[in-house]
């Protein structure tokens, strides 16, 4: 069989390249813009995704962690008691307000009270031991490097939590939040720091850790059974961070916002790739209808322009797909908050190579034109 | 035009076709019947609009005919649908036309093997059939160069290979010569009447180009749709040479 598809994308390359291009760069405008929305809205979740814990304990409807309402104490004997679960921390979650020492006014805090051990659950991820160790002193915090500037506060400085002395003591890297900022501190310092006389000292959530982190769902389930332990529900890690995700993402608009861009880069990616493809087929016009004289029927003469859009797609995924990386790595490198997981990508390219293909389809009509009747003057 | 020809490859019985552009109704054919015996090289000749290109397009099954029939190898064209009609073009005739519609991305080679992988030879036999072919059109040596490297007479003989490497029963060409110069043309009609003789083809030429006249077997003379006259040659047209130092030269 003779590769005409490619052999006509290889040597008539320059014809081809606005149709590559346009599929290389739709394709690098849905990733990038799904790696910045996960990226952005990830940090949404970060206490989840940040902690080794795989099952979080919380109030019942909690529809994201900055939301927790305090629960009973007593669920921390009905974790304990099942024979699954091996370790139960507490985690206080307490909305704050924040003096620095600079004139920066006040600013909106999320102290996140934690269990400061070395092999403490919470932030296992995010702070390591010898950061966590710090937290033991009394009224010490961590804040994330890139909020010392908002804070208005370095290293070794006092600032005021809800008119509490704090110290800082020192910083971590990528515990940004949204819509605040992040302060972590020990479980007796949050207590400290929560002024509201309705939590009376009850924590926010436990987070557990199971025998087979394979069976948490199982697990989770099991739990949320109980009734006789005061209200709360029972979440794996990653249900809790995929709810607090979805809720940013839908509460700012920015699930809509997203769905829009992806329709315009899809639309103009679509026109012109099927435009090139079609003037790629009336360039070819006369030699189709010849085909079509010798016999070639015209369902394989529009397999042919399939399969030119075919390569055209996977030409510009290629692209798509090396450009999307180096920038990637790029934005990492800044600490512009990105990520990107195998479903999004997958989902991505597949939109865009939908995109070539339907280009292909819309092109396949000018095939119309290929009559060979219009050969003979 | 008799009803006679037993061994008439190609019939046409009461052939009418008319376009309508805007109210104006015009007839291209007028209750027209012939046949056209394989092993010869017929040629219609006419001035531009006598309607002989709308002939080749009904006789070769490109167009539908307003009245009348059209027998092809036994067969009745007007009872083919769209994808019979396509499967019988398939396996049974073969076009040149006067642009020679290449393929720029093609070899020679790969030119005439296209359409022979549609008809489901083995790349094998498709490969030999194509070789074949351009070799009989003498572009033997020149098989693996794009249409860009190759002279408008090697093009249109690349053209005919791709036609004859079918191994039609049918070969029409639609003004082969017409965007040639007299060498090239002559080689090229030399071509066609060898492909008759050779391969007992049923080869029908179309053209206005008085050159050709000469090397055809018969010749018929259109004009307002109609056919004027129907010549036989009196002398046989000589056999055509077998491929000679001259046809390489000249191309």
């Amino acid at each position: 069989m003779v590769a005409l598809a490619r052999k006509t994308l290889v040597y008539e390359w320059r014809r081809f390249l606005p149709a590559i291009l346009a599929v290389c760069f739709a394709g690098l405008l849905q990733l990038l813009q799904a790696a910045l929305v996960l990226g952005i809205f990830g940090s949404a979740s970060v206490y989840i995704t940040g902690s080794s814990a795989q099952l979080w304990v919380g109030y019942p409807g909690t529809q994201s962690v900055n939301l927790g309402r305090p629960i009973d104490e007593g669920v921390e004997m009905r974790l304990r008691m099942d024979p699954d679960v091996v370790r139960v921390e507490p985690f206080r979650w307490v909305d704050a307000d924040w003096r620095g020492p600079k004139d920066t006014g006040g600013v909106s805090v999320f102290v996140s009270g934690i269990d400061p051990r070395p092999d403490g659950m919470m932030f296992a991820q995010a702070l390591p031991p010898r950061l966590r160790a710090l937290l033991n002193e009394p009224d010490a915090v961590i804040v994330d490097r890139a909020d010392l500037e908002n804070l208005g506060v370095s290293v070794g400085d006092t600032a005021a939590i809800n008119g509490h002395r704090v110290r800082v003591v020192g910083v971590s890297n990528g515990l940004r939040a949204l819509g605040g900022v992040n302060v972590v501190s020990s479980l007796d310092t949050a207590r400290e720091l929560d002024v509201d006389p309705q939590d009376s000292g009850r924590v926010t959530y436990f987070v557990a850790s199971v025998r087979d982190p394979a069976r948490s769902r199982e697990v989770a389930r099991r739990l949320s059974g109980a009734a006789s332990f005061g209200s709360y529900a029972v979440w794996t890690k990653q249900e809790f961070a995929r709810r607090s995700q979805m809720y940013w993402i839908l509460d700012t608009g920015a699930g809509a916002g997203v769905l829009f861009l992806a329709g315009i880069v899809f639309l103009v990616g679509a026109v012109i790739t099927s435009q090139t493809l079609v003037a790629a087929v009336v360039g070819s016009v006369r030699e189709y209808a010849t085909l079509n004289a010798l016999g070639v029927g015209v369902g394989a003469l529009r397999k042919v322009v399939l399969e030119q859009a075919f390569w055209v797609g996977a030409l510009g995924l290629v692209g798509s797909a090396t450009m999307g990386m180096l920038l990637l790595a790029l934005a990492r490198s800044r600490s512009v908050p990105v990520a990107l997981y195998p479903m999004p990508t997958i989902l991505c390219l597949g939109l865009t190579m939908l995109l070539a293909m339907v280009s292909g389809l819309a092109a396949m009509r000018s095939l119309r034109r290929a009559d060979p009747a219009s050969l003979l003057r | 035009m008799a009803d006679s020809a037993p061994n008439a490859s190609l019939q046409a019985r009461h052939v009418a076709k008319s376009f309508v552009s805007g109210r104006l109704r015009s007839t291209v054919l007028h209750d027209l019947s012939l046949d056209i015996n394989p092993g010869e090289l017929t040629l219609i000749s006419g001035p531009s609009g006598c309607g002989k290109s709308t002939l080749l397009a009904i006789l070769s099954g490109l167009q539908r005919p307003d009245q009348g029939q059209v027998m092809a190898l036994g067969e009745e064209l007007s009872r083919l649908d769209q994808h019979a009609l396509e499967r019988f073009r398939l396996r049974h005739t073969g076009f040149v036309f006067q642009g020679f519609n290449l393929f720029p991305a093609l070899n020679a080679l790969e030119q005439v093997e296209l359409p022979l992988s549609y008809l489901g030879l083995t790349p094998a036999e498709a490969r030999r059939r194509a070789t074949a072919s351009l070799e009989e059109v003498g572009m033997g040596p020149r098989m693996q160069l794009r249409p860009s490297e190759l002279s408008g007479g090697e093009k249109q003989r690349v053209a005919i290979a791709r036609a004859l490497a079918k191994e039609p029963g049918l070969l029409f060409a639609d003004e082969p010569t017409s965007a040639l110069d007299a060498a090239n043309g002559q080689i090229v009609i030399d071509i066609l009447h060898r492909i008759a003789r050779s391969h007992g083809t049923t080869v029908l030429c179309v053209s206005h180009d008085p050159r050709l006249v000469g090397h055809a077997d018969r010749v018929l003379s259109m004009e307002d749709g109609r056919i004027l006259s129907d010549h036989v040659a009196a002398v046989p047209a000589p056999p055509a040479p077998p491929f000679s130092a001259s046809m390489e030269s000249s191309a």
